[in-house]
C-alpha cells in the first residue's frame, strides 16, 4: 500500500500525528543525550554537576585512556568479535548441511530430525546453564576460548538451520536435476549451485547470529571468570565507580552491533523480522 | 533391482544422514542432554561439590512454600503482561503514525536505535539515568521531592521501572514487522470503504486492524515467550535486589544456582519456568508450521 492512501488530509491532524512522533523521538534518544553528556566529564565533574550541565572542560580522551589502562574491555570486544565470528561461520556451515539434508535429501521422519535440531530454541536458555557449566569445568572447557567458540556455535544452529531449510524448501528441485545430470553429487550440489542462490540469507543468519553471540550475557557471565576469555557483555556489567567512562564504554563496545544492525536494515528490509531468538 | 544396487542405494542414502550429523550431534550434546540432566537434577539436593543426595520432589514443594518464589512469580507475571501489551500497543501505534509523517525512515530509525543496542548496554545506561543523579532530580526540581530517590531500590516500582526500560529496548522489531505489515496492506477493501464515506476509527477497527491480523499473531506470540525470557536488563539493573524483590523466575532459576549453590533448586525453578514457556511456545510454533 503507498503511504499517501492513509495519509490525512487536513493540516491539523498531520501537525498533531508529527507532533506526538517528535515527543516520543524526545523519551527515545533521551538516553543517548545522557550518555554523550556524560563521558565528557570527568569522575569529580560527573558527582558535582547537574547531568544536564556541559562539561567545563572536556574529559573525553582521560575517559578513554582510563578505558584502556584500568578496564579489559578492548580485550572483552576482541574476544567477542572472535566468539561472534567463528561461532556464526560454524553454525551456518553446519546448518547448510543439515538443513540441505532436511530439505532436499533422502531421509527418514524429517520432520523427527527437524525437530530435534530445532528444539534448541524452544527451551528457554536457562535450562542449559547448569548442566553445560558442570561439563564444562569436568572436561576442562570451563573458562576456554575453545568452549566458548564451541557453545554460541551450537547456540546458533537451531535458528541458522531453520532460515536456510526455508530457503532450500523454496529453490526448485529442477535446478539441482539438471546438475546431477551434469555429473554434481550433492556435495558439490550443496556449495556449488545452492551456496551461491543462498547467499543473502546466509548473510542475514551470518550477522544476526553474529550480534546474538556479541550481545550475549547470560553465557559469558555463567562459563568464563578470568578476563582475558570473558566476553565484552560479561566484562562490561561489572564495570563500576567510574561513570562517564562506563559510559563512554558502552559506546565504544555498542560500534559493531549498531553498523551490523544499520548495515542490514539497509540491505534486508524484510530479513531483519528473523533477528529475535 | 539386483542386490548390488539396493546396496549402494543403501550407501548412498546413509551418506545423506551425515549431512545432519554435525548439527545433530552439537545439539543433542549441549541441548537435548541438558533437558534431560536437569529434570534429573531437579530431584536432587546439591552444593555442586558434595555428593548428589535424592530428594524425590521435595525442591518442588520447598519452592512452593517459598514466599520468595512467589514474588518472583508475580513479577515474571507482571513482566509478562505488562511488556506484552507495552510491546504490541505502542509498536502499533508508533507504526500507524510513522508511515502517515512527514518523515517515516528518520522516525523508524529512531525508534528502532534502542535495538541494536544488547540489554547489557541498555541496563548500564538506565542505571546511571535512573540513580539520584539522573531523572529523579529533574522530578525534585519541579517538587517532588519524595521522588529523588533511587527508584530501582522500592519493591514492585523497580520492575515496572525495568519493563518501561524493556520497552524503550524492544520495540524495534515489533515496529518494522508492522510497518511492513502497514505498508504491504491490500489496497482495494480500503479504498472501498473510503469511497462509502468510512470514519477513520471505523476504518482501522473493520478494515486495517482485521488485515494486520497475522503480523499481529507473531508480534503477540513472540513478545510473550521472549518476556518469560528476560535476563540481561535485571541482572544488570537490580541482580533481582534488593532482597530479591525484582527476581523473575529466570533470574531466581540463576541465583539459586549461580550464586546460593542451590542446583537442585534451582533445576526445579527452571524446569517450572520450561513448562509454562513451553506452553506458551506451543502457540507460537503451531502459528509458525501452520503453512506445513
Amino acid at each position: 500500500m503507498s503511504d499517501k492512501m492513509l495519509t490525512v488530509s487536513s493540516r491539523r491532524s498531520r501537525v498533531l500525528i508529527n507532533s506526538v512522533l517528535v515527543v516520543f523521538s524526545f523519551f527515545w534518544i533521551f538516553p543517548v543525550i545522557f550518555a554523550l553528556l556524560g563521558i565528557m566529564k570527568s569522575k569529580k565533574v560527573y558527582n558535582l554537576t547537574n547531568f544536564w550541565e556541559f562539561a567545563p572542560d572536556i574529559q573525553l580522551l582521560e575517559n578513554y585512556r582510563f578505558i584502556v589502562e584500568y578496564s579489559n574491555i578492548l580485550q572483552g570486544m576482541i574476544n567477542s568479535l572472535f566468539y561472534g565470528a567463528v561461532g556464526a561461520l560454524i553454525a551456518v556451515i553446519f546448518s547448510m548441511m543439515a538443513a540441505y539434508a532436511l530439505a532436499k535429501l533422502r531421509i527418514g521422519h524429517r520432520m523427527f530430525w527437524f525437530m530435534l535440531i530445532y528444539s534448541g530454541t524452544i527451551f528457554p536458555f536457562q535450562l542449559y546453564l547448569i548442566p553445560v557449566f558442570k561439563a564444562y569445568q569436568r572436561v576442562g572447557l570451563y573458562d576456554t576460548r575453545v568452549g566458548m567458540m564451541l557453545f554460541y556455535s551450537a547456540i546458533c544452529i537451531p535458528f541458522a538451520m531453520f532460515v536456510l531449510r526455508n530457503f532450500f524448501i523454496g529453490v526448485s528441485d529442477e535446478i539441482m536435476e539438471a546438475a546431477r545430470i551434469d555429473g554434481a553429487d550433492n556435495w558439490k550440489i550443496l556449495w556449488r549451485i545452492l551456496f551461491p542462490m543462498a547467499k543473502p540469507s546466509i548473510s542475514v543468519v551470518l550477522l544476526t547470529q553474529f550480534a546474538f553471540s556479541y550481545n550475549d550475557l547470560m553465557f559469558g557471565i555463567t562459563f568464563t571468570t578470568s578476563s582475558g576469555i570473558k566476553p565484552i557483555m560479561a566484562t562490561i556489567s561489572t564495570f563500576q565507580d567510574h561513570i562517564p567512562a562506563m559510559l563512554l564504554a558502552c559506546i565504544i563496545v555498542s560500534i559493531p552491533s549498531v553498523l551490523l544492525y544499520s548495515f542490514l536494515n539497509r540491505n534486508f528490509d524484510e530479513g531483519i523480522a528473523y533477528t529475535s531468538k | 533391482m539386483n542386490k548390488h544396487t539396493t546396496f549402494l542405494l543403501d550407501i548412498s542414502r546413509k551418506r545423506d544422514y551425515l549431512y545432519l550429523l554435525p548439527a545433530v550431534v552439537l545439539v543433542v550434546g549441549f541441548f537435548v542432554t541438558s533437558i534431560g540432566y536437569t529434570v534429573v537434577l531437579s530431584f536432587f539436593s546439591w552444593d555442586g561439590v558434595s555428593e548428589k543426595v535424592f530428594i524425590g520432589v521435595q525442591n518442588y514443594t520447598d519452592i512452593f512454600n517459598d514466599n520468595n518464589f512467589w514474588i518472583s512469580v508475580a513479577n515474571t507475571v507482571y513482566w509478562v503482561v505488562f511488556s506484552l501489551l507495552l510491546n504490541l500497543v505502542l509498536p502499533l501505534v508508533l507504526a500507524i503514525l510513522i508511515v502517515q509523517s512527514v518523515n517515516s525512515p528518520l522516525f523508524k530509525n529512531i525508534f528502532y536505535f534502542p535495538a541494536t543496542l544488547s540489554g547489557t548496554v541498555g541496563g548500564l545506561i538506565m542505571v546511571a539515568m535512573l540513580s539520584t543523579y539522573g531523572i529523579p532530580q529533574l522530578f525534585g526540581l519541579v517538587g517532588f521531592e519524595k521522588m529523588v530517590r533511587d527508584w530501582l531500590s522500592v519493591p514492585v516500582v523497580n520492575t515496572f521501572v525495568m519493563i518501561f526500560m524493556q520497552t524503550w529496548r524492544g520495540i524495534g522489531v515489533n515496529l518494522l514487522l508492522f510497518i511492513a505489515g502497514l505498508r504491504h496492506l491490500d489496497r482495494a477493501p480500503i479504498e472501498a470503504a473510503q469511497i462509502e464515506g468510512a470514519s477513520r476509527g471505523w476504518l482501522y477497527m473493520k478494515v486495517i486492524f482485521p488485515a494486520l491480523s497475522s503480523t499481529t499473531k507473531v508480534v503477540l506470540l513472540m513478545s510473550l515467550v521472549n518476556s518469560f525470557k528476560v535476563f540481561d536488563i535485571i541482572w544488570i539493573m537490580t541482580k533481582g535486589g534488593p532482597y530479591r524483590s525484582s527476581e523473575t523466575l529466570a533470574l531466581s532459576m540463576y541465583i539459586e544456582s549461580f550464586v546460593r549453590n542451590n542446583y537442585g533448586v534451582g533445576a526445579s525453578v527452571a524446569i517450572l519456568l520450561t513448562c509454562i514457556i513451553l506452553i506458551a511456545a506451543y502457540f507460537n510454533l503451531r502459528n509458525t508450521f501452520k503453512s506445513e
